[in-house]
């Protein structure tokens, strides 16, 4: 019961009482806007993806490990980190050409 | 565009192939029954077009986390229908040797509304993307062509590699026809749990746990290696400890659910 609970308490989301961070980011014409997006190492961070085209685009980066459709003309909330210094590159895997971009932290 | 409709629609498809795969393979040897295939398959599509259709909708759920949320919910619900699947497996295999064959009948029918019940919610949940990517084509028309060829062909591509696996596990010596399927089952349920935790921890339902270990230096995610592994086996490059923790608990429903079912039923 201990482990359980333990457990539990780890997985808790301590986010639900302290602010998260927020970085909005725009889809235009099969585009990231902007297309690099500087976060703070170690924090919670929460993307507000809007997606202005008429056309679905998913959200995709294997290096944040994180994947989410985005109906067009909406948006959509995606969290990621806490994360270590470096660079996180993220695509639109609809249009992988030119929907590009990178999270870096810092 | 071509190339990428290839990939994209291949890595929805394969998933559910494989799904498809192992229980066919287990319910044509073990029970000799297969219609149950396409009332799944159809149910799935039907439901990945309505999940499709309402995604806008149900993405603004849970201040804008509701696909995630949705889609934890459609795991937890295939790795429960697997770990039934298993159960009754089990046990009307025992009770062919008891000569009982309206109770075997019993768990012959628990088997194949699971099974039907888990191939529609894999295809309900890995659809919509699909129909999504294709309907901004459609509206578009520019690349309609080569969209469509390129998803076709991923199409095909992720249909015969079930089949070629199908009849891979079809073809296994008798001592290992039950235990191979079953095995890769208990697998791919620590897969839907593991992934199910990520959906959750992308929502910020479930804490963010660090990356236990990172193997994409030599094996990236999105290499075929890869795919073909995450299909299989779910394998992940960076895994947090939470769905280390899942996809042991997914393995270890299916295995014990068998282990379970064929301890009782000897005692019947």
């Amino acid at each position: 019961m201990l482990v359980i609970a333990s457990l539990a308490a780890s997985m808790y989301c301590p986010s639900m009482f302290a602010a998260t961070p927020v970085v909005e980011i725009e889809i235009r014409d099969h585009l990231f806007f902007p297309s690099e997006v500087v976060i703070p190492a170690n924090t919670k961070v929460k993307l507000m993806i809007s997606n202005l085209d008429p056309t679905a685009e998913e959200f995709e980066s294997y290096e944040l490990n994180r994947e989410k459709v985005i109906n067009g003309n909406s948006k959509t909330a995606i969290f990621i980190g806490p994360l270590a210094p470096g660079e996180y590159p993220f695509f639109g895997e609809f249009y992988p050409k030119t929907a590009l971009g990178k999270v870096v932290v810092e | 565009m071509l190339l990428n409709s290839v990939v994209l629609v291949l890595q929805e498809t394969l998933e559910a192939a494989l799904l498809i795969s192992m229980l066919l393979v287990i319910s044509y040897q073990q029970l000799s029954r297969t219609s149950w295939l396409p009332v799944g398959l159809l149910v799935g599509v039907i439901f990945s077009l309505y999940y499709a259709s309402q995604m806008a909708v149900v993405s603004e759920w849970f201040d804008y986390v509701g696909q995630e949320v949705v889609n934890a919910m459609l795991q937890i619900l295939i790795v429960m229908l697997i770990v039934v699947c298993s159960w009754a497996l089990f046990k009307s295999r025992r009770l062919i040797t008891q000569g009982d064959p309206l109770k075997r009948n019993h768990f012959t029918d628990i088997f194949t509304f699971s099974a039907t019940g888990a191939v529609a919610l894999a295809i309900t949940r890995e659809g919509p993307e699909v129909f999504l990517y294709l309907n901004g084509f459609l509206q578009t028309s520019e690349h309609f062509q080569p969209v469509m060829i390129g998803s076709s062909i991923g199409f095909g591509i992720g249909v015969s590699i079930g089949i070629l696996f199908f009849y891979s596990l079809l073809s296994l010596p008798d001592g290992w026809r039950l235990k191979v399927p079953v095995f890769f089952l208990a697998l791919f349920a620590g897969n839907m749990l593991s992934q199910a935790v990520l959906q959750l921890t992308q929502a910020d339902w479930i804490s963010s746990a660090r990356a236990l270990w990172d193997s994409s230096g030599w094996l990236p995610e999105n290499s075929i290696a890869g795919q073909l592994l995450y299909a299989l086996v779910g394998y992940e490059a960076t895994p947090s400890s939470f769905q280390i923790i899942a996809y042991a608990i997914g393995v270890t429903l299916v295995v014990g659910s068998a282990i379970t079912a064929n301890r009782i039923a000897k005692n019947v």
